[in-house]
């Protein structure tokens, strides 16, 4: 209800959290990076923008991202129209899913970790089969092709629902007309597609533009990009200012992408509309040397991705990786022992930041799915803000905004929690708003009408009615604290660190077992968790209608 | 909760809607309603008219931009309606999807607090009035739209309200349904005595069910009485046309005498009371309803001729051309045998008690 007193202490709370968590970080992103002694000045843009290897870096940013993003999304439209169109059997599909999810519920560098392993100085290709030495596995090419294989199932998720829309009835409203396979694909399938493709492509750039972790593994010093570049600065030159620069210098690429994503999103919504009435025509669009092509490309890059985790999980099971094959469990031993405070730590943190994100995500999204006027608008775009700006940028105005007084958090798990709240709930938040859009304001009215104050409808009819937004939330907060590390690397500490941290820690300093052995484990657990939630959430939406009388 | 019913009032009632362009749209205007203690008023009126908005004013879900609302002696304007103390039964029903039978018709009675075995009584009671006694561990989506609607009935009548609020309750429901499921509402609300706004389109369904009718009209009341009140003594032409079918005809006054004018309509010349005098020569409107006109051999007091001819069984409808005004005519079990084909002559007779002047 409109007016509603808890409801307004609800806002006010929100906007408080907005704001410290939020706008302050990045209000004290910009004042540093625009400001000296004498005031504002653009004084250390300019001068990022005329050194020659800053300068460098955005370009390799920017053209890292252009190739990823095309071949990104070119393997995600593979991957998609192959499991759209062609009469995959239940198991192949199954598999198609399960590859999809590998590289989502991954720490972000897993498949550079992979690279390295095989094609590394000891890489199981380059070293022991094509006996190689001192292969170099640092460079354009393998980062850009992990980068691809990490964020295409990204373009496979926007564009598999397109593709299904797309077929059926429209093309068949084609085929009727007269309309051959080529003039079907060209005029209906394709032009229907492109906003989806384009679509697809920007959050591929946006993925790597912002990427850190596979850069640092597989760049080498021979392609420096911008988000590392700024870690290096900061970490290595103890350089904040200049780091906060040159994570500028990513803002506006970002916001670009990020502006132009959404308008092609609303603008294709028309397909996504019309798609839902239209009958799915599985299998019909390719002809049989066409469903071997795709099948084989398909089952080609499935096996590699297959292949780098099987390397990944071999390699946390051996003494030394291409040096000493003997099978042993001393690299989990390690990160048993040592690796406790780790883990323990971020266990605690992704524990305690899974519930509150999950509930925050909610809220936020029911205060905009309804709501009305400006105030919803503003909590909608300022909510986004942190999911939509690169982690260095956010780690960056974290560590400046929170290092001193009043707010010194630094140092404190609060702080990475936040993080990981602000930054990953978005995805809670817009499932919500999905969820909400479908269910009729009328049935929380219903509840208002039989006496029940705006808390209890809340608890007992819409928060059931958005349990799986909830869960949601629950599971995107919970998998990007075990995997994420853009933003959170710049907030670790003494008393907090974090798997990802200890991995990266690893692989510079050549312990390839033990950082084989943290990914693992850290697939293994989140894998454990979101299959946890899955059924739980099942449990809870069958068991609810059969309770007869039971609790109110 | 007591049991005397009470009075429902809106005085001078206005609801504002921001359109998304920024301008202001009027979906009420300055309503002025008193519901009797215990009675069933009706809102009816076309779509758009304003029906739901003030319904939901009544409900407490949309605040008046100007005016108060009075249910029995308090001024509720501001109430929330989580404390109104309403039932209210919705178009889509509104049932709790992820609650059973059973659940949905105990949430406000556990809202309420009350014992379960209290709550359980009270359940299984008014599900056995609305029929529905077996089937209380269902789930809402596997019941019928009859179902259902007997369901959102039983809940909101369960919690005993003070007012009842219904928003065009049958809509969803095929023709057949709509009639039994109307005479069941009926039924109940006599029974229950509560007193009741319901709000429909459908005129048929308003005078079946209603005590009294408030006809709406662009955000205004157009007209208020009883079913019968507004179908012979329409006050405009505006509730003349949409309860029941009207010919509007314009007429012209030929003598004005002591509480009667006479007419001229269509070339016939006709006496209708009037309590106020006209002058000679004033053009007025007529209402004339087609029932009412009747059809008799060429050279009649009126000549005319079939425009068409629509037979349904236990009646027969006309359209007939007297002069340049096109009639409609309905006749009552037509003669077996009768075959007014288009173009064929008759003689049409207005009773003189069937005109009712129009202001
Ligand atoms: N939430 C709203 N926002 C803007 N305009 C509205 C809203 N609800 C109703 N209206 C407008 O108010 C007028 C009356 O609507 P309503 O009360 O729903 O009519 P009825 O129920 O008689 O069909 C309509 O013109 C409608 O467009
Ligand atoms: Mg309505």
């Amino acid at each position: 209800m409109q007016g509603d007193p808890l409801r307004a202490g609800v806002v006010v709370a929100l906007w408080l959290l907005l704001g410290l968590f939020v706008l302050y970080p990045l209000a004290c992103l910009l004042i540093r990076a625009f400001s000296d002694d004498g005031g504002f000045t653009l004084g250390p843009i300019v001068g990022a923008l005329g050194n020659p290897t800053h300068l460098r870096a955005l370009r390799n940013s920017l053209v890292l991202a252009s190739l990823v993003g095309i071949l990104g999304t070119a393997a995600g439209f593979l991957f998609a129209y192959a499991a759209e169109r062609t009469d995959m059997s239940r198991n192949a599909r199954r598999l198609i899913d399960f590859i999809i999810l590998l590289p989502l519920i991954s720490p972000p560098f897993t498949t550079s970790i992979g690279f390295v392993f095989s094609f590394g100085p000891r890489g199981l290709i380059t070293h022991d089969l094509l006996g190689m030495q001192n292969a170099q596995v640092y460079g354009w090419a393998s980062t850009t092709c992990a980068e691809a294989l990490t964020y295409f199932p990204l373009a496979f998720l926007a564009l598999r629902p397109l593709i299904a829309a797309i077929g059926g009835d429209l093309e068949e409203a084609g085929f009727s007309l007269g309309g051959s396979r080529w003039q079907v694909f060209r005029t209906i399938t394709l032009p229907l597609t492109m906003p989806g493709l384009g679509n697809a492509f920007l959050l591929i750039f946006a993925a790597s533009l912002a990427d850190f972790a596979t850069p640092l593994i597989l760049a080498g010093n021979n392609l420096p990009v911008l988000p590392t570049d700024a870690y290096l600065q900061i970490t290595g030159m103890f350089d904040l200012k200049g780091g906060a620069v040159l994570s500028l210098l990513l803002l506006v690429p970002a916001g670009l992408v990020f502006f132009a994503q959404r308008y092609l999103v609303e603008r294709r919504s028309y397909v996504t509309i019309t798609g839902k009435s239209g009958g799915r025509a599985r299998g019909a669009g390719a002809t049989a040397w066409l469903r071997w092509v795709l099948w084989a490309a398909c089952a080609a890059v499935t096996l590699f991705i297959l292949y780098l985790y099987a390397l990944l999980a071999y390699a946390s099971a051996v003494v030394a990786f291409g040096a000493n094959a003997t099978l042993t469990l001393d690299n989990y031993r390690v990160i048993f022992t040592e690796g406790v405070p780790a883990i323990k730590d971020t266990l605690i943190i992704a524990l305690i930041g899974m519930p509150l994100g999950g509930l925050y995500g909610v809220i936020v999204g029911y205060l905009i799915a309804r709501s009305r006027g400006f105030g919803r608008h503003m909590i909608e775009i300022v909510s986004m803000i942190n999911y939509a700006l690169p982690g260095t940028i956010v780690g960056i105005a974290y560590l400046i905004a929170f290092n001193d007084q009043p707010f010194a958090l630094t140092g404190t798990a609060t702080i990475i929690i936040a993080c990981y709240i602000f930054r990953y709930s978005p995805t809670g938040i817009r499932t919500t708003v999905a969820l909400l859009q479908q269910v009729d304001r009328s049935i929380e009215e219903a509840s208002f009408s039989l006496g029940a104050s705006s808390l209890r409808t809340f608890r007992s009819v819409t928060l059931p009615l958005i349990l799986p937004a909830f869960f949601a939330g629950l599971g995107t907060v919970f998998i990007r604290a075990m995997t994420a590390i853009s933003a959170t690397i710049f907030l670790v500490s003494i008393n907090w660190t974090l798997i990802t941290v200890r991995i990266l820690e690893n692989m510079t300093e050549v312990a390839l077992g033990p950082a084989a052995a943290f990914s693992v484990f850290v697939i293994v657990v989140v894998l454990g968790v979101t299959s946890l939630l899955n059924v739980a959430l099942r449990r809870m939406t069958t068991l609810r209608v059969s309770s007869l009388g039971t609790a109110s | 909760m007591s049991n005397a019913p009470v009075s429902i009032a809106l005085r001078r009632v206005s609801a504002a809607f921001r359109s998304p362009e920024g301008a202001t749209v009027a979906a009420v205007r300055d309503v002025d309603l008193a519901v009797r203690p215990g009675e069933l008023l009706t809102l009816l009126g076309p779509s758009g008219c304003g029906k739901t908005t003030t319904l939901r004013m009544i409900a407490g879900f949309q605040e008046p931009s100007s005016g108060e609302i009075l249910i029995g002696e308090h001024d509720v304007t501001r109430l929330p309606a989580n404390r109104r103390d309403i039932g209210f039964v919705f178009q889509s029903y509104a049932l709790f999807p992820h609650l059973s039978v059973f659940d949905n018709v105990a949430y406000g009675l556990r809202v309420r607090r009350k014992s379960a075995h209290e709550t359980r009584t009270a359940v299984a009671a008014v599900l056995a009035l609305v029929g529905l006694g077996d089937l209380e561990r269902r789930s809402p989506s596997e019941l019928s739209g009859g179902q259902q609607q007997r369901v959102a009935l039983a809940r909101a009548i369960v919690i005993r309200p003070r007012v009842l609020l219904f928003d065009e309750p049958l809509s969803n429901l095929d023709a057949k349904l709509r009639v039994e499921m109307r005479t069941e509402i009926q039924r109940l609300q006599r029974r229950l005595g509560i007193t009741t706004v319901y709000v429909t389109h459908d005129q048929e369904e308003a005078m079946a069910i209603s005590d009294r009718i408030a006809v709406m009209n662009d955000g205004r009341i157009a007209q208020l009485g009883s079913a019968e009140e507004l179908y012979r003594r329409p006050a405009s032409s505006f509730v003349a046309g949409f309860l029941g079918r009207a010919n509007l005809l314009p007429a012209t006054v030929r003598a004005s005498s002591g509480g009667t004018v006479t007419l001229d309509v269509c070339g016939a010349a006709i006496k209708v009371a009037s309590a106020i005098s006209h002058s000679l020569g004033e053009r007025l409107s007529v209402m004339i309803r087609p029932e009412r006109i009747l059809i008799g051999p060429p050279g009649g007091p009126l000549d005319g001729e079939i425009v068409s001819r629509v037979y349904l069984g236990e009646k027969a409808e006309y359209v007939v051309q007297v002069g340049g005004a096109l009639l409609q005519v309905i006749r009552a079990d037509p003669p077996e045998g009768e075959t007014l084909a288009p173009g064929a002559r008759v003689g049409i007779t207005l009773p003189r008690d069937g005109v009712q002047l129009l202001p």
